[in-house]
């Protein structure tokens, strides 16, 4: 499971810089090795305190001294007037670190608070007693027996279940993003869409305005159900809309499955485990499409983009016998996979959904 | 010919909304956050101008007996002519949403029973005006009786 370091990846990961993934490798392994984690802690202390630092002007006081120095032509200063530079320079030294840390501790909105519900989690490996902070870059932890409650900016709340790892990635008004690690968390989100995201080791979580369920393992094999509204889980160019009363299941280098809601027939669900993530599938295709009913065409809309070219015409008729379809969708625009005629067929089968 | 040119233009509004009806969809089909909380949201069908059409409605129920009537929460959502509705009416009951509209001359009603796991779909009825009282009291007395669940 263990790979290469990454030492020499932290700061452009950590600017954003890497492809995505370049950057789920280098988080996968950062997670697994305390080395790496480490070092891109204090790589992330430096940034910050680098971004952070005021512009401040070198006193007149200093350049009178120098050229004052340099007239005299004095060979070699007396070492009272060396002691009282020097002191003069470390005072400057302690007045930039304490605007750095001033600055620091003084961001706007920047930390989240941190409820304690049980056991004692913690924050970057601190224990939280009832209430704490929480920043970007930060690690929120739970074992076995504990759980929190971390309030996400101004939209919503975060629950941690027990046995959770999870990082505050940015916590900006435009751009709440999180990153789950292991375990689970329950978002509660009253927010525009595209506010609140959960990047995991298999995709990122986009809240389209919803409260879902997102639970992960570190190999990045995980869940997600929604409970209201919509989630859109993205992984490279695949995309899996879930809408409340459905979940979807998550492959490390798959990415997302198919979606389906919770009380579709368990024939349908058992063939969609392994069909979501292998293409030639003929067999579990069939069970799909035959036991598939009104609402399942959430399902068959996303096989159509799934399955093999020539499978694709299977597919459209089975959501056509189930429900007529709509002005505007073509049999021969949808099997082209026309991203205008899906979008207007995925809003009129909505409202069966 | 004025009566003619007023009997084209009254023909032609009732063409326009010729079929004029709802169709009932769960929060996700509204594709609007603000819906998520909704208990349902509706769509107005064969109306040429949706963002004219007039909707109102009522919560219906009998609590422990007694029948009671609520004003209801309906809010126009982004796009024209969905509409979603919002619980005011109290958890415990039996409650039906009686909705009416109007567009042009046209009118549309329906009867949305509620079940303990949100509105009923299937049990739902559909009228080319208001309920009447009588259709709303046997909606609501076969949603007590277990028939719409």
């Amino acid at each position: 499971m263990f790979t290469r370091h990454v030492s020499r990846q932290i700061a452009a990961h950590l600017d954003g810089q890497l492809s995505q993934p370049k950057a789920q490798r280098a988080e996968l392994h950062t997670l697994q090795c305390p080395q790496c984690r480490a070092e891109r802690e204090q790589v992330r202390r430096g940034m910050a305190i680098l971004e952070h630092l005021p512009t401040v002007e070198a006193p007149e006081a200093i350049w009178a001294s120098i050229e004052a120095g340099f007239e005299r032509n004095q060979p070699v200063p007396r070492p009272a007037v060396l002691r009282r530079r020097w002191a003069f320079a470390a005072i400057v030294l302690l007045a930039l670190a304490g605007a750095a840390y001033w600055r620091l501790s003084h961001i706007p909105g920047a930390r989240w608070e941190v409820v304690r519900l049980d056991g004692s989690p913690s924050v970057s490996a601190k224990p939280i007693r009832e209430v704490g902070r929480i920043g970007a870059g930060e690690w929120i932890e739970t074992d076995a027996r504990s759980r929190a409650m971390v309030k996400v900016g101004e939209i919503g709340s975060v629950e941690v279940a027990p046995n959770t790892l999870l990082r505050v990635v940015t916590a900006r008004p435009n751009e709440h993003r999180l990153s789950l690690a292991r375990g689970e968390i329950r978002a509660k989100i009253s927010a525009p869409p595209r506010l609140f995201f959960v990047d995991t080791a298999s995709g990122t979580a986009v809240d389209l305005g919803c409260e879902y369920v997102l639970s992960t393992g570190e190999d990045g094999f995980g869940l997600l159900r929604v409970t209201k509204g919509w989630v859109s889980f993205q992984w490279k160019d695949l995309e899996s809309l879930v809408p409340a009363g459905a979940s979807c299941q998550m492959r490390p280098q798959a990415g997302p499955g198919i979606p389906y809601f919770d009380d579709a027939p368990e024939n349908v669900k058992l063939a969609l485990e392994s069909f979501g993530f292998q293409k030639s599938a003929n067999d579990r295709l069939s069970i799909i499409l035959s036991e598939s009913r009104v609402r399942d065409t959430l399902t068959l809309w996303h096989l159509l983009s799934r399955v093999e070219v020539g499978d694709r015409g299977r597919v459209f008729d089975r959501i056509a016998a189930l429900t007529p379809v709509p002005a505007g969708v073509s049999r021969e625009q949808a099997l082209k996979l026309d991203p205008q005629t899906l979008i207007r067929w995925k809003e009129e089968l909505a409202w069966t959904w | 010919m004025s009566r003619l040119g007023i009997a084209s233009c009254a023909m032609a509004m009732l063409a326009l909304a010729d079929g004029f009806t709802f169709t009932l969809g769960s929060p996700v089909a509204a594709e609007d956050f603000r819906a998520k909380v909704a208990t349902f949201v509706f769509r107005t069908e064969g109306c040429a101008d949706p963002a004219k059409a007039q909707i109102r409605g009522t919560a219906e129920g009998i609590v422990k007996g007694t029948r009671r009537s609520v004003a209801l929460k309906v809010a126009a959502m982004s796009k024209p002519g969905v509409y979603a509705v919002y619980q005011t009416w109290p958890a415990e009951g039996e409650w039906v949403v009686n909705l009416k509209g109007t567009c042009a001359e046209a009118n549309a009603g329906a009867i949305v029973p509620i079940g303990p796991r949100g509105f009923i779909r299937e049990s739902a009825k559909f009228f080319p005006r208001p309920a009447t009282d009588t259709e709303i009291e046997t909606s609501l007395k076969a949603l007590t009786q277990g028939g719409n669940k």
